[in-house]
């Protein structure tokens, strides 16, 4: 299936000690998306990175990387993938130019011009001895190595832990601008602000299964927003409890909260009959969203 | 260019250790070489059949009145072996499992190389440095001969000597290669192959002292390395051969079992 960027059947991975990695995944990632792979710490996303890579072999199930099966055509995989780990670990006493200029000749070879350009966007101090530079620093010169042949699938392994906001900034145009190309993006995080920026779909994995695949458009769209409308005088509640879809209305004096699910539209004409002074309506954190996900079974109706 | 692949990468990597065990390898050989004169005299001889014979033979020292069972027994029959297993077992080891367990390993095996290709290579690397260091010795052996007295070994004993003393290196870098590939832990190679070159120098010159332990030296890589006196009879080949061929059959076996199983992350 050439739609298909990743797909996996049935994956199950299971350590020695009887410890589980995956149980049962099935994984659809379609060429040209870019891929939320969400998950708390443990849940399987690095082990399901490692058996795309070929690091490690699943236990039974069926893997399709880019068209291949990464256990017998994994040379010829890798060579079209670029992968960053969050802790971006490599030999310390080498410059940053050594070590780029060697992967990119086990690739075939990048342009030295092509590390150079990545390396001022980053800021990168390509003559320093790596072993020199902060963690921030080291995992620039990782992310140049993912993004410097510019590859037709990029996986990245919880990819901005320990970047500044300059950095994940800079990272987010990266990951656009290679989606713009025409690449496909598979990132795994376990936290949601990491891949909101950047993911068409965001798939949670817990206990090594796949649990929900949502579009994060659709995610929002039905995201329960908390509003807070300040008006320049007395209103009626009943004018706005009769808003659908609006609920949890509570009133302190020219104040009035709620939380409204769907459309904001029935909610601004009911208020349009009043003077609004202010009008705060938050999005709320997809991590919000997706707590019922995360939280075990038995908690699954508890509010948030 | 030394940043084209894994293997020349892994030698560039051994560009300041290798000129090191170069160096302390040779200056002890020499060294020693330079005693010579000294040692050959009379008195010494003397001194030295005051020494039961076996304890003599512990030490790989039962001639020591000849260049050749100088050398043989001194520089090439104790001290360089066990420098060259020292460091064949840790460039074996570094290979695979030491970079493994620095997690540096699952960087390079995410890119398009082989499992196979990045054991051979990391192999080949190490092999290459033991050719490094048997060319020098032998280079400085040679140059030694006229100064040191020592004319009576002829330059093909030294060619001899230094051949099987670079395969019996690639032997204990194949042991340690393979252990640190099938297991991925540096300990585990370390260990074993520390152990193994233990018991091989034991089963060569201590063990044999006993009747019934005398089989025990066919199976040690020192004496396939030393038996025949390669210094004085040149190249053996039973020596040689089954120090290729354990380096082989260790290589191979380390090879496959790297290519099935699970990198540690």
């Amino acid at each position: 299936m050439a739609d298909l960027a990743i797909s996996t059947q049935e994956l199950i991975k299971t350590y020695g000690r009887g410890s589980r990695g995956l149980a049962g995944l099935d994984l659809e990632v379609k060429t040209g998306e870019v891929y939320g792979y969400l998950g708390p710490n443990g849940a399987g996303k690095s082990t399901t990175i490692r058996i795309l890579l070929d690091l490690i072999r699943p236990t039974s199930g069926t893997v399709r990387v880019l068209g291949l099966d990464p256990r017998t055509d994994g040379v010829a995989l890798r060579r079209r993938i670029g992968y960053l780990a969050g802790d971006f670990i490599v030999d310390g006493r080498q410059t940053a130019r050594h070590l780029l200029t060697y992967l990119g000749n086990l690739r075939g070879g990048v342009p030295a011009a092509r590390i150079a350009e990545l390396a001022e966007r980053l800021g990168l101090d390509l003559d320093r001895q790596i072993r020199g530079l902060s963690k921030g620093n080291r995992q620039k010169a990782g992310i140049v190595q993912a993004f410097m042949h510019s590859p037709e699938l990029l996986v990245l392994d919880e990819p901005t832990s320990g970047l500044d906001p300059f950095l994940q900034q800079e990272f987010v145009h990266l990951v656009r601008e290679a989606r713009a190309g025409g690449a496909t993006v598979f990132m795994s995080s376990h936290v949601m602000s990491e891949v909101q920026q950047t993911a068409d779909r965001v798939g949670i994995i817990r206990d090594g299964r796949l649990i929900a695949v949502e579009s994060v458009e659709s995610l929002r769209a039905h995201a329960v927003r908390s509003v807070t409308l300040t008006f320049d005088g007395a209103f009626e509640v009943a004018d706005f409890a009769r808003v659908p879809g609006f609920s949890g209305l509570a009133v302190a004096g020219t104040t009035l909260r709620g939380r409204l699910a769907g459309h904001t539209d029935e909610l601004v004409k009911a208020a349009s009959r009043y003077t609004v002074r202010d009008l705060l309506c938050e999005e709320p954190d997809l991590e919000e969203i997706f707590f019922h996900y995360y939280a075990p079974p038995e908690a699954d109706h508890v509010a948030a | 260019m030394l940043l084209r692949d894994v293997y020349p990468k892994a030698l560039w990597d051994a560009r300041r250790s290798l000129p090191g065990w170069t160096g302390a390898i040779a200056a002890v050989a020499l060294m020693y070489a330079a005693f010579w004169p000294t040692v050959s005299s009379p008195e010494m001889a003397g001194a030295l059949a005051a020494y039961p014979k076996d304890v003599l033979a512990a030490f790989n020292a039962e001639d020591l009145g000849t260049p050749q069972g100088y050398l043989g027994g001194t520089v090439y029959g104790l001290l360089v072996p066990l420098l060259v297993a020292v460091f064949m077992i840790a460039a074996g080891t570094r290979g695979i499992a030491g970079d493994e367990e620095a997690g540096t390993l699952e960087l390079v095996l995410a890119h398009p190389v082989s499992r196979r290709g990045l054991a051979l290579q990391r192999l080949g690397a190490a092999l290459t440095e033991m050719a490094v260091v048997a060319v020098v010795l032998f280079a400085v052996m040679v140059a030694a001969r006229a100064p040191f007295e020592l004319g009576s070994v002829s330059v093909g004993g030294f060619l001899a000597i230094n051949t099987q003393l670079a395969l019996f290196g690639a032997v204990f870098a194949a042991l340690a290669f393979a252990v640190g590939a099938a297991t991925g832990r540096r300990a585990a190679a370390l260990g074993v192959s520390a152990g193994a070159a233990v018991l091989a120098y034991l089963a060569n010159s201590v063990f044999p002292q006993v009747a019934a332990l005398e089989w025990t030296r066919s199976l040690s890589p020192f004496h396939w390395y030393l038996g025949g006196d390669p210094l004085t009879n040149g190249l053996q080949w039973p020596g040689t051969l089954a120090l290729a061929g354990t380096t082989l059959v260790l290589a191979a076996a380390g090879t496959y079992l790297f290519t099935r199983r699970d990198i540690a992350g």
